[in-house]
């Protein structure tokens, strides 16, 4: 409908005769012809704002010239623009000259007005902070993002950009969209706590709503993070979708579930790492510079927030690091067992600080050092010759402030104190450090309990999932065709995972192999006279091997599943379920067979 | 309060309304306009109600501004049609006694021009008023601005009457094109166009507004209107909601302006009242009211896209200019914005005629325009002259020439962003193309006239520095050139003006016309533009000779005692605050020793010379006053 209306004008653009639709800007119609015009406060997704003047051009109509902001000026029918006369580059000249007068350090004027030859000002100079106040952040935010986080305070040459009432702007969602626009890199996005996020990851700097999952993700598409994705919090938006030349955007995707049939099931579900903010006594999350071990590795990864440089929260390098073994493992208030890996792992981590901050104090506070496997042990050997401090002695509290009357307080307030007992040295000590990585333990998976409801599988009594056997039957369940795999059935380090997965796929290809299942021997049977159809039998099976037939109203035992434990039989109020070769006559019988005897 | 909805029922009530008012066989009219009461207009108006002490006979009118504020506090006597000036409290029993009772008139404070020694008496004889031809500020020496009566008894809400009543508002409408009315607020845009551009915009309502963000320094036109006769705003505001089909109105008046408000807010219940203003106003079936919305102080909201913004609640600023107001005004809704003095014209030219309007004035610009002439002009006031008429008649005949005999040095027009025009501008005729032409504009309608002893660096310096203060900072131009041009100024007028600022300063004023955002910006650089025109050698004189011609630029004068008139009588001593003024031994005068300034303590505060009695202080360039001193000093000891 649109097309229908469209009304099209005539006009030359340096002298370049050329057709436009009615409502369009000089900028827009020059930039379908490729000719440049400069513009500082400009931005497609955002309303014409005129502001820098910069892009001012001659626009010629019924012989009379005026000057005229290409951005914000629509074309009409029969104008001659000039964009590059001897009077437009005059005029552009002396508003650069301005511009350097006031922005000289700022890279994009300084390039620009190079570009026209003006690398001085005969003006008085006076420079800025670095904000143009091309309004770009400002509209940003309330055009596009519709948070109206950022407003101008005062006016003329008083005239800033700040928060409303320059306080801390409530309405913020810290998207990062105003750091996005500025041309200038002046507006910076810093983390500050107690506010609506976008990013929820913020705490260790932000990513793009749209992003691809992880490195090496596959599918290599990238999706919206709708905790992140403005238009999904705000309605408003919606950049992408305009960019996106072949429309690729959905937003109404959902999440959608796919059934499939299988013969046998690999559980490896995984686990979580422990909450160390449930210890309290290490600071985590009271202070900035204690972190999981988890965080580090994504803070060291070259991908990470940082691209990999091991910085504090501050920005600047730690000097000493002490690395705290055996958090939440090992430990009766919260898990009893050994985590397994953290000992290497933070071995690991201590390496990788030495590699990174070579002049680094490195502690590794352990219980003890677990190191079995191939090479794990000369690994340990290698940092002890590499000048990491290893101390016998579980960490036990991190504070700002020294505590032990014995400590020299350092000089920089922002030291952390790790308190510990050095247990080689019989002695209590306290370490005064920069950054405090916590060796967090391993957990069963958030939803483990849910998975082992689902697939009626047992879980021990740490909850991570139980083997059949746990030396004879290391990945079979007590349900045929399932297996587990990883450390959903306990803590594990990598090559143990893949072993252990390894065994559980061929397990289920043998039986996938076999192309049929043995059944045991006295299974249930269910006598469908008798049978009331009560469902008692469908609770009390552990292997989810009886269904009620709705159309008959008995129940149903699968062969496949069931187990021949007895439960329904003896759980059957109206004694229609028997085990086959397993009666009570036959039990009489066998029994009398053995008295006799 | 009857219900008015024919136009015999309006008439007749305001037949009622001239027979109660002609009941008052006398009337006293002081004029109660701001600058009157800051001379004692307050204390007289007590004094009179006190004397009159509720005289059945006399009505005693606190009316808006009479314009003639150099000699306030003013008084009316009619029907004697006296006019008293400079009246005081301790005057008003004589005046009761014997203007009055015994219709006498009180010789004394009758008005007296400097200089020529006749006495007026009437307010037709007075040259001040005998050139002016008033129209929006007719009424306003004779209605009680607080009295909708009053101003129905002159034939008040008749042309409210007319239009909504007998004429359809395509009718109103090319009316006010055919009068060629143009916005008296500054631009001088065609009010017909943009009422019917406002007209035919798409919307379902269209807002009508007037704009009373008077700010220029020393005018107030717009708030005499406001304060002397506020229905006629009102009546023009309805009618053009008539014409444009208007849905509701609003008056942004800056809070500066508490007793306009109070009048116009006064007003605005009356009319409601009346019916003029509400539900199926004159049971035309149109319903109309205004709001009164204050402004923040301001300048630049008196620029329309800024004043929408604030009125929205929003920060005062302009927006690009490819949204027309028209069209997307208040809230982006069609919006129809003039200023109180073109609301004003409107009744007279419903009830005159488009034929009528344009006998007034020139054929560009018909009509009458109020000034406020001020400045170092002997009758200062508010004035209301017929486009066309010469500056000179405005300064010299109207304005009685330059205070103290002095010499005409320049008058600026339109404001802090009109231009400065010299002698040889004198004889233009006001309207606005000329104005604009010579590189000054009409603007709301200040004019300020200097003297020899102005210096118009400084005067421009001044006016740039008071659009600094008052430039949105939006767009680069305005924020930054005018800064960078008020720099150029400060060091041209502290005596480190290099030659090459004076093309700076024409090129950053040539960028800062051309390019910035608003009108505020647009015509900035025109006092500095049109005072390097007219007054170029004012300029070299400040850079190549570093002296200030009008003796203003403190950097650029000295201060030096004549030796032949001082009579060393000492006081100038006695002010100094720095102690510069010394005693020359040996040099003896009638009253004691001649008096010397020694010129590197002196800190040229002017003390001195004010004090002097004999005049014998003089204000030179440095140079002359060194030599003076070497000459009649140094040399001598």
């Amino acid at each position: 409908m649109e097309e229908t209306n469209e009304k099209l004008v005539k006009l030359t653009i340096d002298g370049i005769e050329t057709e436009a639709r009615k409502g369009e800007t000089i900028l827009q119609v020059a930039e379908r012809l490729h000719i440049d015009i400069p513009t500082l406060c400009h931005y497609r997704f955002v309303k014409p704002y005129g502001a820098c003047r910069i892009c001012s051009v001659e626009v010629t109509i019924r012989g009379k010239s005026r000057f005229v902001p290409a951005c914000s000026y629509q074309v009409r029918d029969g104008i001659e623009v000039q964009t590059r006369s001897e009077e437009v580059i005059q005029h552009r000249k002396m508003l650069l000259e301005l511009m350097m007068a006031r922005h000289s350090q700022v890279e994009v004027v300084r390039k620009l007005a190079h570009e026209y030859g003006v690398d001085t000002t005969r003006f008085e100079e006076m420079p800025s902070e670095g904000c143009i106040l091309c309004g770009l952040c400002v509209r940003v935010c309330s055009e596009v993002v519709g948070a109206n986080a950022l407003t101008f305070v005062k006016r003329g040459t008083d005239r800033y950009v700040s928060t409303p009432f320059e306080g801390k702007a409530d309405t913020c969602i810290a998207c990062g969209a105003c750091a996005y626009v500025c041309p200038t890199n002046y507006i910076k996005v810093e983390d500050i706590r107690d506010r609506k996020y976008v990013f929820s990851e913020l705490s260790l700097g932000p990513t793009t709503p749209i992003h691809i999952p992880f490195a090496a993700a596959i599918p290599g598409i990238p999706v919206i993070d709708s905790h992140a994705c403005i238009h999904m919090q705000t309605g408003e938006c919606g950049i992408c979708s305009k960019v996106c030349e072949p429309d690729a955007i959905n937003y109404e995707m959902q999440d959608t579930f796919e059934e499939v049939d299988v013969g046998s099931i690999i559980l490896a579900t995984g686990y979580k790492t422990f909450d160390p903010a449930r210890a309290e006594q290490y600071g985590y999350g009271r202070f900035d510079n204690v972190i999981t071990s988890l965080e580090f590795e994504h803070l060291s990864h070259a991908s990470g927030p940082t691209g990999g440089a091991f910085v504090k929260a501050d920005g600047s390098e730690p000097k000493s690091v002490a690395i705290l073994h055996c958090i939440g493992s090992r430990d009766k208030n919260y898990n009893e067992y050994c985590s397994r890996v953290c000992c290497m792992y933070s071995l690991k981590i201590a390496h990788l600080i030495r590699e990174k901050v070579p002049d680094a104090d490195i502690y590794e506070l352990y219980i003890d050092m677990r190191c079995p496997g191939s090479g794990y042990e000369e690994f340990y050997n290698r940092l002890l010759e590499e000048g990491v401090h290893f101390i016998r002695g579980k960490g036990v509290e991190v504070s700002q402030m020294p505590t032990l009357a014995t400590t020299t307080p350092a000089a920089s307030n922002s030291k952390l104190y790790v308190k510990c007992e050095d247990t080689l040295l019989g002695m209590p000590r306290e370490l005064p450090v920069d950054m405090v990585i916590l060796s967090v333990g391993l957990e069963p998976a958030e939803d483990a309990e849910e998975v082992a409801r689902i697939f009626k599988i047992n879980a021990k009594g740490d909850g991570f999932f139980m083997e059949r056997h746990p030396k004879l039957a290391p990945v079979d369940t007590l349900s045929d065709g399932i297996f587990i795999a990883g450390c959903a059935q306990g803590p594990k380090d990598i090559p143990d995972s893949v072993a252990q997965g390894a065994a559980a796929a061929a397990a289920a290809v043998s039986l996938i192999d076999a192309g049929e299942v043995a059944l045991e021997p006295i299974t249930s049977v269910v006598d469908e006279d008798v049978c009331t159809g009560c469902k008692t039998c469908l609770v009390v099976c552990p292997y989810g091997a009886i269904t009620r037939d709705e159309e008959k109203g008995v129940a149903v035992i699968n062969d496949a599943l069931c187990k021949a434990c007895g439960c329904c039989v003896a759980a059957c109020p109206s004694g229609a379920i028997s085990q086959r070769g397993f009666d009570d006559t036959q039990i009489e019988a066998e029994l009398a067979a053995l008295l006799m005897s | 309060m009857p219900k008015l909805g024919t136009i015999e029922q309006v008439k007749r009530f305001q037949e009622k309304c001239k027979t109660a008012l002609d009941k008052f066989p006398l009337v006293v009219s002081l004029c109660h306009g701001t600058a009157c009461c800051a001379i004692g207009a307050k204390e007289l108006a007590a004094a009179f109600e006190e004397a009159l002490n509720g005289e059945k006979s006399v009505k005693f009118i606190k009316s808006g501004c009479h314009g003639f504020c150099e000699v306030g506090p003013l008084v009316v006597v009619r029907p004697l049609d006296v006019v008293y000036q400079r009246v005081k409290p301790s005057d008003v029993p004589e005046i009761v006694e014997r203007s009055l009772k015994k219709g006498e008139v009180i010789d004394r404070l009758l008005y007296r021009p400097r200089g020529n020694g006749k006495v007026y008496a009437k307010e037709e004889e007075i040259p001040f008023y005998a050139k002016q031809s008033k129209v929006v500020l007719a009424l306003n020496s004779r209605i009680d601005p607080y009295s909708i009566d009053d101003y129905m008894a002159y034939g008040g809400y008749g042309a409210l009457a007319k239009a909504l009543l007998e004429m359809t508002p395509d009718e109103v409408l090319q009316e006010i094109v055919d009068a060629r009315l143009r916005g008296r607020g500054g631009g001088g845009f065609d009010a017909g166009r943009k009422w019917k551009g406002c007209r035919s915009a798409p919307g379902e309502r269209r807002h009508i507004i007037c704009n009373a963000d008077e700010g220029d320094p020393g005018a107030f036109m717009d708030e005499s209107i406001l304060e002397g006769n506020p229905h006629s705003v009102i009546e023009g505001m309805v009618i053009g909601a008539w014409a444009i089909g208007g849905t509701d109105g609003f008056i942004y008046v800056r809070n500066e302006y508490p007793r306009a408000l109070r009048a116009f807010s006064n007003a605005l219940k009356q009319a409601r009242e009346y019916g003029f203003l509400g539900e199926n106003i004159l049971s035309s079936g149109m319903d109309f009211d205004i709001k009164v919305s204050r402004g923040g102080g301001a300048f630049v909201c008196g620029e329309s896209s800024a004043l929408f913004r604030s009125l929205e609640g929003d920060v005062g600023e302009p927006r690009a200019k490819y949204i027309h107001s028209v069209e997307r005004g208040y809230h982006d809704e069609p919006t129809n914005l003039n200023n109180v003095e073109t609301w004003a014209n409107v009744p007279h030219i419903i009830n005159r005629g488009a034929k009528w309007f344009r006998s007034l004035g020139t054929e560009d610009s018909p009509g009458t325009k109020v000034f406020s002439l001020v400045g170092k002009v002997e009758n200062t006031g508010l004035i209301e002259v017929p486009m066309g008429i010469t500056l000179k008649e405005v300064i010299f005949e109207i304005g009685g020439g330059i205070k103290e005999g002095r010499d005409f040095k320049a008058v600026q027009t339109g404001g802090p962003s009109g231009g400065m025009l010299s002698q040889s501008q004198l004889d233009l005729p006001v309207d606005f193309d000329v104005l604009t032409e010579a590189g000054s504009m009409m603007g709301s309608g200040g004019m300020i006239v200097m003297d020899e002893g102005t210096c118009v660096v400084d005067v421009a310096k001044y006016f740039t520095d008071f659009l600094i203060e008052e430039s949105c900072g939006k767009c680069l131009p305005c924020r930054e050139g005018l800064m960078h041009m008020s720099r150029i100024l400060h060091r041209i007028t502290e005596g480190q003006g290099e030659p090459k600022d004076m093309e700076s300063l024409k090129r950053l004023g040539d960028a800062v016309a051309v390019a910035s955002l608003c009108g505020l910006g647009t015509s900035a650089p025109n006092p500095v533009l049109s005072s390097i025109k007219y007054f170029e050698d004012e300029y070299l004189a400040h850079i190549n000779e570093r002296r200030c011609p009008g003796r203003v630029c403190r950097a650029l004068i000295s201060y030096h005692i004549d030796p032949d008139t001082c009579t060393g009588c000492g006081t100038c001593e006695k002010v100094c605050p720095v102690e510069a003024i010394q005693p020359v031994a040996g040099e003896e005068r009638e009253e004691g020793l001649l008096r010397i300034i020694d010129l590197a303590v002196c800190d040229k505060c002017d003390a001195c010379r004010e004090v002097c009695p004999e005049e014998a202080i003089l204000v030179e360039s440095p140079a002359i006053a060194l030599e003076h001193y070497r000459e009649n000093v140094t040399e001598k000891r």
